[in-house]
Parts: structure tokens; C-alpha cells; sequence
């Protein structure tokens, strides 16, 4: 870990430069976007409002990475634990069933999961966290049981040899070498995460999704472009962050 | 994985327990008069009374006993017990549309509690776990299924009728066919493209490996993109091209509708097939190559008599991811028009109309899971040494 750290310090600039682009992008378009109101009058030269002003555009953003944010980090802490519980001896029993669930969810469309989530949850913001919640742990989970059962046998031998007891081997070998795909499986997650919370504003959460319903509900293009590129942006930010931070290109 | 052992199967214990809760804890059944009133939940045992409630217990516990001292004989009376108990479900669901419907009026309507899901939740997934202990093949799984899928039609056609689903179904049999041919039409020509176009980038990425980098950049930056925000960006350009090109708008081409969808399902569908087609035409062993070029084969008899053959499955893998994450992203196409079965999902959003949201959403999981285990087997059966 302080050696991946070290390495990124030195190279610190030119490093984060992709994922520091995306967020100046973002951040200048989520602050100035009146000032590219005479593009926008090209799109729609009828129209009486060019620029959403239901609501502020930063606020938007922040509603949809609270969401994200919160969906993913419950996400991590149950996803990671459940995992790390079924491949220890007393979980075993349940890692064949977990595992195939893992992936067979996967084959779920983040829509479908997202509307079969309203007639239980509901509608509003909390049923749309759950639903991210609930989506964004396949892939965490999935990710971690193929990192923690991936290590060498002869690896976790070794260091029971120095006398390592379950949690140190977990906490000094296991989590460690299964990071990468652990982080890979994060990355999946959050990325379709974002989308996914978009749609979230059909469901009654207020997020960067709104402006691209309301401009296709009142056929608005210039709406719904102004939504669209502040989420393609925020998912670029995202993705390159998490680029960066991978070990290894994957 | 087929380890079959003395001890209690904790997985097993523990789902029965969870369909026990479920089945007495949570509404069963909820009735309504009409579409517009929400309807009053039922419990099982107001359904049916306590006695036939704690009589269909008994296949719950019977598979607790079984689990308590597994052998394989006893998993596989389990395995029976849980395909029994998933055959009865739709004639459970029956027999309280038989009992709380009044069939004078024709508006009433039984929705599905919540009791009923998780029960046929919690009894898939020991299911799968039984398979799985027992050493089954998926094949057999699937045909298992067959069973209470054919109980599940005998009754929707015989008693239940009042289902608020089915009649879902029943006032817009139509318009559901019509979305569902509309979904898979635009899934398979977007997956047909893409198959097209991903082959031959993947070749002329193998032709010129410069070119390898910057492709996959690029494929790389749109999978990224959320759909819903491509399609919206890509409202523009084309609603500006039909304006300006007369035979484009005269095909059908323009902001919304099915042009921005298709292009966006090819521009996502890219990255999987292209970097499966890649990496399979890469993978075959050099050595093998090496012995089709020594026995005197041509350039194009080895592409097409062997690494074409050898790279087929993992081809159709990308093709398998390539159509379940189309299928899901049509839904999310219907928000611009494109119609589908997504139209279902949001009408019933924007109406609060849940059994229309289901209407959308079930065939949509249903579509992406059959495809799964269609193409997946079909991977299976290819994969040289794999089980014919």
C-alpha cells in the first residue's frame, strides 16, 4: 500500500490530471451553464426557458452523489463483509449459494431492479438508495469472493506457517492482495450506480436525472442535454478517479 | 461443490425459517374494488383459515427435518418438497382469488402481497442451493421449474383471472405484444450491428495494433456514459440531421424515437463484443496454429476452419453480456420514445400504478434471464471438452 502510495505521489500531477480535467469540466458547467445560454437558444429557439431553474444545478449534484455516496458506501460495508463472512469457516456453508447469486443477479437490468423496488419500498429518495444499495452489492460481492478465492492456497499456508491468526491473515494478506478486484468491483458498482440514479427521477428522486425527464416530458431538448452532460461528466470524473486509483490497468 | 455431508445444512434451515416468517408475518393477498382504491391485506391464515395455513407449513418443516441430517437421498425428497411447494403457490394464490373475490363485481382485483414474493424468493433460492449441494446440472434446474410454471398457467387461465397483473395484461394485450415485439426487435437488430461492426473492428484491431489502444479508449469512454444521458445527448444531433437531410426524416430518423436508441444500444453493445472478439481471436494457442499452418492450410482456411471454430465461445460470451445489458437499456429507451417494454415501467411509474410497472419489469427480467441460460448453456456446449 505505501509503496502504490509513494509511487503515486511522485507522479502526483501528471496522475490525477484526467479525473482533475472531468471535475473542473463539471464543476465550471454545473456553475456557469447560464453563460452558455446562447447555445442552448440554437437548440431550442422556441422555447421560453432555455435553462432548468426548477432547481440549482449544484444542488442536483449533490443530491445525486449523496445518493450514489450513501447507496455505495453501505454498499462496500455490507457487500465486503458478506463475502469476507461466507468465505470464513463458519460462513462456508452459505458461500455456494451467495456466489451463484451474485451472479445470476447481475443479469438483472438496473431498471427492472429499480421499478420492482417501487411497489415495495415505494416512491422518494430512501427506495431509490435501497435500490442502488441492493444492486450495487452484486458486484462488490461478486468481485471480493473471486479476490479472496483467487489467492494461492499455498499464500494463506505461508503466513498461518508465521504464526498469522485468522484476522491478521485477513487483514495483512487477504484483503490486500484481493484489493484490485475488490476496487474493480467498487468501480462497476458506482459507475452504473450513477446511471441508475438518474432514472431514480422517474421514481421521485430529485437528482441530476430531473432535468432530463422534465425536458422529455415538456419536449425541451435543451433541457434534457444540460442534464445529460452534467451526469455524463460527473460518470467520467468518477470512472477516471477510479481508473487512476487501480493498481494495474484492467 | 457437491459436498454432501452429516451436518445440518445451516443454508437450508435458514431460508425455511425466513418462508416460515413470510408466510405467517407478511399480507398474502390484497384485494381492491376496482383499479383505483388500494386494496385491504390479507394474511394467510385470513385466507384460508389457521388450519389450512399451518397444513402448508408442513412442507417447510418436513425440508428442516431433511436438512437437519442431509444425505443425498434426503436432499433430493427436499429438492421434491421445494418444487412442490413453488407448484402450489399459483394454486394458493387460486384459492383466494376463489375465496375474497366477489364474482358479481367484475372491477374487484387481487394484488400479490408481499408474502408470496418473498416466499417464491426464498424457495428459488433453495433451489438453487439443493442443485447446486446435489451436483445437478443448470439444465436440469431450469427444467425443474417447468413444473410450477405449467401450474402457474393452468391457474391463470382457470381461476385467476382477478390477478391485478393479469388484468393488466388482459386491457392492453395488444400494446404489451406490440411493445414486446418493438423490445426485442430493437435488442436483436442493436446486438446484430454491433456484431458485425465488433468483428471487424476486432480484426482490423488485430491487423493494426495501433489502432487497439485508441479503439478500446474510446469504446471504454462510451460504456461509461450513463444511458440515460446519451440518449439525451443524442437528442440533439439527430433531431438537427432530420431537420437538414430530407431522406433521413423520411426513413423514420429523428430526435426521439427508435434512431437515438439504436445508436446508443450499438454504441454500448460495442466494448463487449469487441473486447471479447478480441481477446478470443488473440487466445487461441499459438501452437495450434502453428500445427493447421503445418499441415499446409492457407491463411484463410486457418482463420476460418480454426481460430474462428476455437474462438467461439468466448465470442458468444460477449455476444450473452452484449444482448442482457441491451435488453435492459431498451427499458431505459422507452423514456425517448422508443417504445418497448419500458413504456410499461414508466406509464405505471407516472400513474403509481404498480401491477403495470410489473407488466414492464417481470418479462423484461425474464427476457434477460432466458437469454442468460439460453446462451450460456450454448457457450457450454461449444467450448471444446465441454459437456455436450
Amino acid at each position: 500500500m505505501s509503496e502504490a502510495r509513494s509511487w503515486g505521489r511522485q507522479r502526483a500531477l501528471c496522475h490525477w490530471a484526467t479525473p482533475f480535467a472531468w471535475l473542473v469540466l463539471l464543476l465550471a458547467l454545473t456553475l456557469g451553464m447560464e453563460a452558455l445560454e446562447g447555445g442552448f437558444r440554437l437548440l431550442e429557439p422556441d422555447s421560453r426557458e432555455i435553462i432548468y431553474t426548477r432547481a440549482d444545478f449544484l444542488v442536483l449534484l449533490g443530491r445525486h452523489l449523496l445518493m450514489v455516496g450513501t447507496a455505495g458506501i453501505l454498499a462496500i460495508g455490507l457487500g465486503v463483509g458478506a463475502a469476507i463472512a461466507v468465505t470464513r469457516p463458519g460462513g462456508r456453508d452459505f458461500l455456494p449459494l451467495v456466489s451463484q447469486l451474485a451472479s445470476m443477479g447481475q443479469t438483472f437490468p438496473p431498471v427492472a431492479v429499480l421499478a420492482l423496488a417501487v411497489p415495495v419500498l415505494g416512491f422518494g429518495t430512501v427506495p431509490v438508495i435501497v435500490a442502488l444499495l441492493l444492486y450495487g452489492l452484486l458486484p462488490i460481492v461478486r468481485n471480493t469472493l473471486v479476490g479472496i478465492e483467487g489467492i494461492d492456497a499455498g499464500v494463506r499456508e505461508a503466513a498461518r506457517g508465521m504464526g498469522m491468526t485468522g484476522g491478521q491473515i485477513l487483514r495483512q494478506v487477504e484483503l490486500p492482495l484481493a484489493a484490485p478486484v475488490i476496487l474493480a468491483g467498487i468501480r462497476t458498482s458506482v459507475t452504473i450506480n450513477i446511471a441508475t440514479a438518474a432514472i431514480g427521477a422517474t421514481v421521485g428522486a430529485s437528482n441530476l436525472g430531473d432535468p432530463i425527464i422534465s425536458g422529455i416530458v415538456n419536449g425541451n431538448t435543451a433541457y434534457v442535454v444540460q442534464g445529460a452532460v452534467l451526469i455524463g461528466l460527473l460518470a467520467l470524473t468518477v470512472d477516471s478517479l477510479f481508473a487512476k486509483l487501480m493498481p494495474t490497468r484492467g | 461443490m457437491a459436498r454432501v455431508t452429516g451436518r445440518p445444512n445451516i443454508v437450508l434451515l435458514s431460508l425455511m425459517l425466513a418462508a416460515l416468517l413470510a408466510w405467517w408475518g407478511l399480507p398474502s393477498v390484497s384485494v381492491a374494488p376496482n383499479r383505483i382504491v388500494s386494496g385491504s391485506a390479507y394474511l394467510a391464515p385470513e385466507v384460508a383459515g389457521v388450519g389450512l395455513a399451518a397444513l402448508a407449513c408442513l412442507p417447510m418443516v418436513a425440508v428442516m427435518g431433511l436438512a437437519w441430517r442431509p444425505s443425498r437421498t434426503r436432499l433430493a425428497m427436499a429438492l421434491a418438497l421445494v418444487v412442490l411447494m413453488l407448484t402450489a403457490l399459483p394454486l394458493w394464490l387460486s384459492l383466494a382469488a376463489l375465496r375474497l373475490i366477489d364474482p358479481t363485481s367484475p372491477g374487484a382485483r387481487m394484488g400479490i402481497g408481499p408474502g408470496p414474493w418473498v416466499l417464491l424468493f426464498v424457495l428459488l433460492l433453495a433451489l438453487i442451493e439443493l442443485r447446486t449441494r446435489l451436483g445437478l446440472s443448470r439444465r436440469l434446474g431450469w427444467g425443474l421449474l417447468a413444473v410450477p410454471l405449467g401450474s402457474l398457467g393452468v391457474c391463470l387461465m382457470r381461476w385467476l383471472s382477478p390477478l391485478a397483473l393479469w388484468q393488466e395484461y388482459q386491457g392492453r394485450r395488444e400494446a404489451f405484444e406490440s411493445a414486446l415485439g418493438e423490445h426485442l426487435l430493437l435488442v436483436g437488430v442493436a446486438v446484430g450491428v454491433s456484431l458485425v461492426i465488433g468483428v471487424l473492428v476486432a480484426l482490423a484491431m488485430r491487423r493494426w495494433p495501433a489502432a487497439q489502444r485508441a479503439g478500446f479508449g474510446v469504446l471504454n469512454f462510451l460504456q461509461t456514459i450513463p444511458s440515460i444521458a446519451l440518449f439525451g445527448l443524442l437528442l440533439a444531433p439527430l433531431a438537427w440531421l432530420s431537420s437538414e437531410v430530407a431522406w433521413l426524416a423520411a426513413l423514420g430518423v429523428s430526435g426521439i424515437g427508435w434512431a437515438p436508441a439504436l445508436l446508443a444500444l450499438v454504441g454500448y453493445s460495442l466494448l463487449p463484443m469487441v473486447r471479447n472478439t478480441y481477446v478470443a481471436l488473440e487466445g487461441v494457442d499459438p501452437t495450434v496454429i502453428d500445427a493447421a499452418r503445418g499441415m499446409g492450410m492457407s491463411h484463410g482456411q486457418v482463420f476460418r476452419q480454426v481460430r474462428l471454430p476455437l474462438a467461439l465461445p468466448v465470442i458468444l460470451e460477449g455476444i450473452r453480456i452484449t444482448t442482457v445489458q441491451a435488453i435492459g437499456l431498451t427499458a431505459v429507451a422507452a423514456l425517448i420514445g422508443a417504445g418497448g417494454l419500458g413504456t410499461f415501467i414508466f406509464q405505471g411509474l407516472g400513474q403509481a400504478a404498480m401491477d403495470l410497472v410489473l407488466l414492464g419489469a417481470l418479462p423484461i427480467l425474464f427476457m434477460a434471464l432466458g437469454v442468460d441460460a439460453v446462451l450460456g448453456a450454448l457457450g457450454e456446449r461449444l467450448r471444446p471438452g465441454g459437456t455436450p
